[in-house]
């Protein structure tokens, strides 16, 4: 799983592994080193990179090479020193077992370990954003708590704190399940970032928070977030208000770029009465489709880049030459076509043989760049 | 009561090197106890806000390695530390990482700090106290915590210059978080003068099992024969230490009579030479025995762990 290199100790890199294949969010490890000084002892130290906020934190974890029974220490970020996961107020069930109870055999103690931590700070961050002498602030939080899985950062330094961040996850749907054969690791979320100017008591009327739609990127390949619009805030609204118009309109939006799945698939299925079977397509999200073609002898690969606004927009096409190829080696191909005629009120079937007369006339001029030397 | 605020700490030469020597010799990260005393900085009376500042000043004067006195969770384990000490706080020094307390770092300063049964007496003595201030502590908690790191990513990794960082903090049970505190670090030249001026040439010696004021005639006679032998072994041991610097020839080394001592003075130096270099050898040769023993138990450590992990 982990990219471990070679030097690390067998009882760290099966808690590391562990760790990165079991873990709720996708973690990177940032950096293996050695407590050694020329780096040559055995790597038993490294930078966890966790998600939180939409944004990442850095956790130093600290293994000893020398003591492979000892638990890990971990170091937080230089703004965190007063986070103290053990020491919490609220701790009904004081989980100081993970530590004491540690285990170098069990391979999951690494991952119990660092969830209870990160689910430990972001009671940290929502205590400390909670303490932001701000009204407008109180009155969200007070508002919009009730929503699961909102999670808030603030910068370490009191004094010259300006902005309080939000990570709203939006829609209680399950898009993984929406996608038949859904290859997604991960659940697929789309978050609202909500950023609160603070501090500026000077200003009577509190300024519009700024406002940015986040998705993983696998969720690119259905639905496009950038393709959004968001709806206007209005001087003096709050998040709880805000929230479900833009959840019922998103909604709506993610319904239907999940419907398009299908209509780009029927149009793969049209492509290949003109052109034959697909040697290559993506049976999933149906986003590309390679097919091989001839003109007389000269024979080449198409591809099809289908945008997921189709068929509004129409598909990208480019020419790849099977006979001719530039000094590395690599076939020559064409530069992506889009400027084909198009309408996206045709019925598959007509677009597919639209395309394939275009594509006539094309082949010809790409046959004859490639001997001239004129594409790459 | 929240503990007495210090204005800050500091620490001997010898005692830094000697840790920061400890520290960068041994295979992996070390930690431990520190020692030392509490006293009252002298204050200059000129100034008319009284007891804001605060005078305290916390001096390490000594450390021990001590891997075990806490859980992996941090807590403190009261009986591995000797019943009827007092402890200053402790260290941790750990390679290659970032100069801040750690979550482990956290855990084991707060709970040795409100352990207060180790608190050190503050040595009130020289405080001219004023008739209107405040009833002034006398004891203080174990709360001060020294943390060594040597940089995570050095950018001249193939230098042989070998960084250490150092940062004392004094934790602060009641907010319970680290106050960073500056360290001094004394050292000999006109600068620490006034160090040496206040200096007070007392330490408190290993307790000594001073068995000899029980009567020989109770039970378990033999085993207190043993005790009082051993007893009467160590005295002698420390006899043969302090021969030939009785206090009396002593007390003639200094004072108008002095000047016609220099002969003896001579004696006197070329003897404590003879003995440093004595001691010096004996030093040499324990710290080759306790290096030889550590490199075995490591071998021994690691096989443990690869029979373990072969028999999974």
């Amino acid at each position: 799983m982990a990219a471990a290199p070679e030097n690390v100790p067998s009882f760290i890199a099966a808690q590391l592994s562990h760790l990165l294949a079991h873990f709720r969010l996708t973690l990177k490890v940032d950096q293996m080193w050695s407590a050694d000084k020329y780096n040559s002892g055995p790597f038993d130290r490294f930078s966890l990179l966790i998600p939180y906020c939409l944004d990442f934190i850095r956790w130093d974890v600290i293994f000893d090479a020398e003591s492979p029974n000892a638990a890990p220490d971990v170091i937080f970020g230089p703004e965190d020193d007063n986070f103290h996961p053990f020491h919490m107020p609220p701790s009904p069930e004081s989980n100081n077992n993970c530590l004491s109870d540690w285990n170098y055999k069990d391979p999951s103690c690494l991952l119990t370990l660092i969830q209870f931590l990160r689910d430990q700070y972001v009671l940290y961050q929502r205590k400390r954003v909670e303490e932001v002498d701000d009204e407008r602030l109180k009155f969200e939080i007070s508002t919009i708590l009730s929503r699961e899985g909102i999670e808030m950062y603030t910068g370490s330094n009191a004094e010259k704190l300006e902005e309080v961040k939000f990570a709203v996850p939006l829609l209680d749907m399950n898009i993984n399940n929406m996608v038949s054969c859904c290859p997604w690791r991960y659940s697929q979320k789309i978050y609202l970032q909500v950023v609160y100017p603070v501090g500026r008591k000077y200003t009577s009327v509190p300024s519009a928070p700024r406002l940015k739609l986040v998705s993983s990127p696998e969720l690119k390949a259905v639905f496009s977030i950038d393709d959004v619009k968001l709806p206007s805030w209005v001087d003096g609204m709050c998040l709880a208000e805000y929230l479900p118009n833009l959840e019922e309109y998103l909604g709506k939006q993610v319904l239907e770029a999940v419907s398009l799945i299908e209509v780009r698939r029927q149009f793969i299925e049209a492509l290949a009465s003109p052109f034959g079977r697909p040697i290559e397509a993506d049976p999933i999200f149906c986003r590309k489709a390679t097919f091989l073609c001839a003109s007389g002898v000269f024979t080449f690969l198409v591809h099809f880049m289908i945008p997921s606004q189709f068929p509004k927009q129409q598909p990208a096409v480019m020419l790849q030459s099977s006979q001719h190829f530039n000094s590395q080696m690599a076939p020559l191909k064409s530069r992506l076509i889009s400027d084909y005629p198009w309408s996206p009120r045709w019925e598959p079937l007509q677009m597919a043989e639209r395309i394939c007369e275009f594509l006539a006339d094309e082949a010809l001029n790409f046959k004859r760049q490639c001997s001239e030397g004129q594409v790459q | 009561m929240d503990d007495p605020p210090l204005q800050k700490i500091a620490i001997s030469g010898p005692t830094l090197a000697s840790l920061i020597q400890r520290f960068s010799t041994s295979p992996s990260a070390i930690r431990g106890l520190l020692f030392g005393h509490v006293t009252h900085l002298p204050t200059t009376p000129s100034d008319d806000s009284p007891s804001t500042v605060p005078t305290l000043l916390a001096t390490v004067t000594g450390f021990l390695c001590s891997p075990s006195f806490h859980e992996s969770s941090g807590d403190v384990i009261p009986s591995a530390l000797h019943p009827h000490s007092s402890v200053l706080g402790w260290f941790s020094a750990r390679r290659r990482s970032a100069l801040r307390p750690s979550m482990r770092d956290f855990s084991v300063t707060s709970s040795l700090s409100s352990l207060s049964k180790f608190s050190t007496s503050i040595d009130n003595s020289n405080l001219n106290l004023k008739s209107n201030s405040p009833e002034q502590p006398s004891l203080f908690p174990p709360c001060v915590f020294l943390l060594l790191a040597s940089p995570p990513f050095d950018n001249a990794s193939s230098s042989h210059v070998h960084t250490h960082e150092y940062r004392a903090f004094q934790f602060r049970t009641g907010a319970q978080w680290f106050e960073p505190r500056s360290l001094d670090v004394v050292n000999i030249g006109p600068a620490f003068r006034g160090h040496y001026g206040a200096f007070i040439p007392t330490s408190s010696l290993p307790a000594l099992d001073r068995g000899l004021c029980g009567s020989p005639m109770d039970d378990g006679g033999d085993e207190r024969l043993a005790r009082m032998k051993q007893a009467a072994n160590d005295q002698r041991e420390l006899d043969g230490c302090v021969e030939g610097f009785e206090v009396g020839k002593l007390s003639r080394m200094v004072g108008s009579d002095a000047r016609s001592y220099t002969e003896g003075l001579e004696e006197l130096y070329k003897k404590m030479l003879v003995k440093i270099q004595n001691l010096t050898s004996l030093v040499d040769e324990s710290s080759a025995m306790v290096l030889e023993q550590e490199n075995h138990n490591r071998k021994l450590k690691h096989k443990i762990f690869r029979s373990a992990a072969a028999s999974e």
